[in-house]
């Protein structure tokens, strides 16, 4: 038998086969074509591709489903690629969120249009036209008006609570769809204990928040544990397993290569723009010996890694 | 990688005279795009029992099941005409066909609830979950 | 012989059979197993029982039957049509093992090798002998691999049935010819009127004997390559003949135990769910190394993309 030929990688892709909210493409409303564009991911920092809808009304985030050994038949072609693209509705509010976020630093009450925005990611101040989001800012926001124009503030604690009833939103659809969220394998070969209705509740609390947590910055993931009432977990193996559990540094990674681009990955990063005089003494302080705050909230498994 | 500044328009109107065409997910990697025989050595040869349907590719057994893209959604494949000579260009996706079932094929193995993409069928409706406004649920 | 049942649908395996003659239900009996076709790469292979009364062996001795390959096709259907015409006390069963079956067979993740595959066809073959109410008192078996072993095999399967397996049983024992003589024919007429489930016109029949190294054969599945699926269902994709030809000409085509051999494969049945969850978030393209995607995405293979 001749040697089977080795995978070599797939480069001339041109086609890719995707399930979209009906919206996408409703020729009814369409006075400009939908676009992709990237984005900053608010939870990764990384870009990530999003769409936006015709005249920039609606948000959708692209999520490809994706598993080796895969190709498709589509009517009389072969296409290679075998993923599968999902493109669903996403509330733009979760892209605004750190925009805001990051000027409230200033703690001044600021125009939209000068924070929705990001050097990298030109697309981003197209967020603006999005209806529902500048709709919905008070979630978010402290809102001012002088004369004719508003002016927004960041509220840790409105988005706090906005986020939760997130939480509690996708808790309802999780149930709905039946969808295992206890802890451990899903598996057939594995019967788990049935736990009591309210261990279950939890479970479907903790799930639903790092659902969430897909789309808010770690800061903020960990604040809305907190709110929803949820311990930090002792021990990993209790709920999610080890891999799954978020690094939480304070410290500041050890950079590789050069990240500067897509410095996304942590965000204990340094902000982007200029420091405050106090963050810039403090940045000089010797800190070492020194707890960082979220330390006090981090598991005690970060202790136990040495 | 193109340029976070480049966008991709989806030529939307395209969609209006699109054909509907059967797609299959096939559970092996065909290092080939471009022009298949699919109805006559494929289609011609499933054989439907009940929901579960049967075929071979290449020799080996497969078992498939139709697969309903969820309610308010379309499958569309989309397609590149024409791509950039550079990624600092604006490039352009065209719906080349539309569906809203799929069929997909596991190596052997009966379909079931617990395959990957009939799980990944679930992310539509918890992304509307994960998006819709508080206010609007709290009837 | 009525072949409509398998030609209905030639992707799957059949079992044609005979009337049992009422003298098999009475009288001590012996029986022939012989298969036809098991060299081609194209076609079935056809597994064959004949059985009469011990009584009658000299019966069947009269009606010259003799190992099929000795044997002009004309010869081989006349003496069946004789065959055929003993009801009395000639009865027979045969079973069609499509190509397809032979194929996804051997192919399988669990490999199923072709003589596994035969003998488990043989051996249901004496069963169906038993349980039709034949008297089975002796069995004898034409077999190409080791005759002790399989002898063996089958005697532990059929105790109180003395069974013979011997090289060249065809042209040793006239029961296991009458057999043969029965398989073939209907391996012939198979091949002859195969109906290509395959939409693919008119198809030239000239394929040769089936044997890989007839020319005729080897022109015909050059012709018949498809540089995606390989060939139509009537090939065995099993044959090294056919996987050569299929990794020069057709497209490559990749599946998930490539490289796996048989314990790897078992393993794999046994804790697929196990596997594919601690496999969950290898190849995610996320950007940051801490960031570990929720298992809601990771369970279901969805991740986020960064570019079209």
């Amino acid at each position: 038998m001749a040697a089977k030929k080795k995978r070599s990688p797939n480069v001339d892709n041109d086609s890719w086969v995707t399930i979209a909210a009906d919206s996408v493409v409703d020729a009814q409303k369409n006075d400009s074509d939908p676009t992709f564009v990237r984005l900053r991911n608010p939870s990764t920092g990384a870009a990530s591709l999003y769409v936006l809808g015709s005249g920039d009304l609606q948000l959708y985030e692209v999520k490809a489903f994706e598993e080796d050994f895969h190709s498709w038949f589509i009517g009389q072609t072969v296409q290679r690629d075998g993923r599968l693209v999902f493109i669903t509705p996403m509330d733009p509010l979760f892209l605004i969120v750190p925009c805001l976020s990051k000027s409230a630093k200033e703690g001044t009450f600021q125009p939209l249009d000068q924070v929705v925005m990001d050097e990298e990611f030109s697309a981003c101040s197209r967020l603006l036209k999005c209806k529902s989001a500048l709709a919905s800012l008070h979630h978010i926001a402290e809102e001012k008006e002088v004369e004719t124009l508003k002016f927004y503030r960041f509220s840790q604690d409105k988005t706090i609570d906005w986020l939760k009833k997130k939480v509690e939103r996708t808790v309802t659809v999780l149930k709905k769809r039946e969808i295992c969220v206890g802890e451990g394998v899903k598996s057939t070969t594995y019967v788990r204990v049935k736990p009591a209705a309210d261990h279950q509740e939890e479970d479907y609390l903790r799930y639903a928040h790092g659902l969430i947590s897909e789309y808010i910055s770690q800061d903020l993931s960990t604040a809305l544990l907190k709110h929803l009432g949820l311990p930090q977990l002792m021990s990993p193996k209790e709920t999610e397993p080890p891999a799954k559990k978020r690094k939480i540094s304070e410290q500041p990674v050890e950079a590789v290569e050069d990240y500067t681009k897509f410095n996304g990955a942590d965000f204990s990063r340094k902000p982007l723009k200029k420091m405050t005089a106090a963050q810039k003494t403090l940045a000089k302080v010797d800190k070492t010996g020194m707890k960082s705050m979220s330390s006090f909230f981090s598991p005690k498994v970060k202790a136990e890694k040495k | 990688m193109s340029s976070n500044a480049t966008v991709t328009r989806l030529c939307a109107s395209s969609v209006d005279h699109t054909q509907r065409a059967p797609v299959h997910l096939m559970p092996c990697e065909i290092q080939s795009n471009g022009s298949a025989q699919v109805s006559q050595f494929f289609t011609a040869t499933t054989k439907d029992h009940k929901s579960e349907k049967t075929v071979s590719f290449r020799g080996r057994g497969l078992k498939g099941q139709e697969l309903s893209c969820p309610q308010g959604y379309t499958g569309l494949v989309l397609k590149e005409v024409h791509k950039p000579s550079s990624d600092q260009e604006d490039r352009t996706v065209r719906v080349s066909s539309v569906f809203d079932k799929l069929t997909y094929w596991n190596l052997e193995t009966p379909p079931n609830s617990d395959d990957t993409v009939v799980m990944a069928m679930d992310w539509p409706e918890l992304a509307e979950g994960v998006r819709v406004l508080a206010f609007i649920l709290l009837h | 012989m009525d072949l409509k049942p398998f030609e209905e649908n030639n992707s799957v395996s059949c079992r044609l059979t005979s009337q049992i003659p009422d003298v098999c239900k009475t009288e001590d009996c012996c029986l022939g197993i012989d298969e036809a076709g098991r060299g081609p790469v194209l076609g079935p292979m056809v597994y064959g029982i004949c059985f009469c009364p011990v009584s009658k062996k000299e019966d069947l001795k009269d009606l010259k039957v003799a190992d099929s390959k000795t044997l002009t096709e004309a010869e081989r259907e006349n003496l069946f049509e004789k065959l055929d015409e003993a009801i009395s006390y000639i009865g027979w069963a045969l079973h069609i093992l499509s190509p397809n079956t032979i194929s996804t067979s051997m192919l399988q993740r669990t490999k199923y090798n072709l003589n596994a595959l035969s003998h488990d066809t043989a051996i249901s073959l004496v069963q169906y002998a038993l349980d039709s109410g034949v008297q089975l008192k002796e069995v004898y078996v034409d077999t190409v691999g080791p005759a002790e072993k399989y002898e063996d095999k089958l005697s532990q399967r059929f105790p109180g049935i003395q069974v013979t397996v011997r090289p060249k049983a065809d042209s040793l024992f006239p029961v296991v010819s009458a057999a043969s003589i029965c398989a073939k024919v209907a391996r012939d007429r198979v091949v002859k009127g195969w109906n290509f489930p395959e939409d693919l016109g008119e198809v030239d029949v000239n394929y040769g004997s089936g044997y890989p190294n007839d020319p005729k054969t080897k022109a015909w599945l050059l012709k018949y390559l498809d540089p995606v699926f390989g060939y139509p269902q009537f090939v065995r994709f099993s044959w090294s003949t056919a996987q050569s030809l299929l990794d020069t000409k057709a497209v490559a085509v990749h599946w998930d135990d490539d490289e796996e051999d048989g314990e790897k494969a078992a393993q794999r049945q046994n804790n697929r769910s196990m596997l594919s969850y601690f496999t969950a978030s290898a190849g995610s393209s996320d950007h940051n190394p801490s960031h570990q995607t929720h298992r809601f995405f990771s369970e279901r293979r969805l991740k986020s993309l960064d570019t079209l």
